[in-house]
């Protein structure tokens, strides 16, 4: 109930012109949502019988799966998932106390650079350094929803944000390592990133 | 032998920590009452599994709702109820096992009841000791609250899979590193 109130809370706001936002006071108490069971169907009981264990990708998108509310979420509710994402970056790339980025030469490079590139992101602070849009640029926030083409980064002002990854390029902060990820060879889907083969050398530019 | 072993499983390490993590993440979401980042990260990290071709333990992955990958925490986003299962499966008719709206019609009911044994064989309801005393053929239902999709767990373990069994333990490998690490 409350979930739902807020959704339309957020729809409602939208709606009215960007510079009168903050005037905007709704009073949950006038908002009547109607509750209750669908409208049986005629043909519902075949329908029952064919229920799958799995979800198709058309209910997955009913359920709103796909879409994140952008203002619902606060930034201090992503900080525990940022924790536990420090932890297991110190796990993935094996790293003590005071680590340094190993250097060209080192032998541990090639082994460490392969760990990079299969990190996975969800909960890190990522910064946006540069990018084919001006006004993407020095947005930084915990990236929370990580797709083929698009970043989801919550930023400190409690709103999420979408951004494409292929035209930016991220700054990545692990203890005192900083990392530049190129956004365009990141352009997988995040579950088949840790079977994808890298090649040992690719363009950096944009 | 065992050095080639331990190799191929250090491996893989870093797809389990991996999936390991986005299980925590996951969990800790629903903990947060947000439930499609919880569904989501628990659909990444059964991506992952698949894509990489690795397996995650029964229990966990049982903690994940089949259909929409939900961790289910009862009382937290689920709903857990218990009923009982009639004894003789394909006799009579089964009284109040399945409650409302599930079975409804007779081609339905027969429907259920075969698919139910070939389950009990390989599920086991993991959090048997916080539920009821163990009796005969108690069923523990568990409802999500995401996609309204049921699932029912035998509350007795002798239908163990394998996998749980404890002569299904070849070898523990602990990790060295880590241990020093901390």
């Amino acid at each position: 109930m409350e979930h739902a109130t807020n959704d339309l809370k957020e729809y409602i706001t939208d709606q009215v012109i960007p510079h009168q936002r903050c005037n905007v006071n709704i009073n949950p108490d006038h908002i009547t949502m109607l509750e209750g069971t669908k409208i049986k169907k005629q043909h519902s009981r075949k329908r029952r019988a064919h229920k799958s264990g799995t979800l198709s990708r058309r209910e997955y998108a009913e359920l709103g799966l796909n879409t994140l509310p952008t203002k619902q979420m606060k930034y201090e509710e992503a900080l525990p998932l940022h924790n536990l994402w420090k932890g297991y970056v110190r796990e993935h790339l094996e790293l003590r106390e005071g680590a340094e980025v190993p250097q060209v030469h080192d032998p541990r490079y090639d082994e460490f650079s392969r760990q990079l590139v299969k990190l996975d992101l969800h909960g890190a602070k990522l910064k946006v350094i540069q990018s084919k849009c001006r006004t993407l640029e020095n947005l930084s926030g915990i990236c929370i929803m990580d797709t083929k083409n698009v970043l989801k980064l919550l930023g400190r002002d409690h709103r999420l944000r979408t951004i494409p990854k292929s035209e930016c390029v991220f700054g990545l902060r692990v203890g005192n390592m900083d990392f530049t990820i190129f956004g365009q060879h990141l352009n997988i889907r995040p579950a088949e990133r840790s079977v994808k083969k890298i090649k040992s050398y690719v363009e950096p530019f944009m | 032998m065992t050095k080639d072993n331990k190799k191929k499983l250090l491996a893989q390490r870093h797809v389990y920590s991996r999936m390991n993590f986005l299980f925590q993440a996951s969990n800790l979401m629903a903990e947060g009452n947000q439930a499609k980042l919880a569904a989501y990260y628990g659909k990444v990290c059964r991506n992952v599994g698949t894509k990489t071709v690795m397996h995650m333990a029964p229990a966990l992955k049982r903690s994940l709702c089949r259909r929409c990958s939900l961790p289910l925490l009862p009382g937290v986003n689920a709903e857990l109820q218990v009923a009982g299962e009639p004894k003789h499966p394909k006799g009579a008719t089964p009284p109040e096992a399945s409650s409302n709206g599930e079975a409804k019609t007779k081609k339905k009911r027969h429907r259920r009841r075969r698919k139910k044994p070939e389950k009990s064989d390989e599920t086991k309801e993991s959090r048997t000791s916080s539920g009821p005393p163990e009796t005969e053929r108690i069923c523990l239902f568990l409802e999500c609250s995401l996609c309204q999709s049921r699932r029912s767990f035998p509350a007795d373990n002798r239908g163990d899979c394998w996998l749980e069994q404890p002569q299904s333990v070849v070898q523990v490998v602990s990790l060295p590193g880590e241990n020093g690490q901390r």
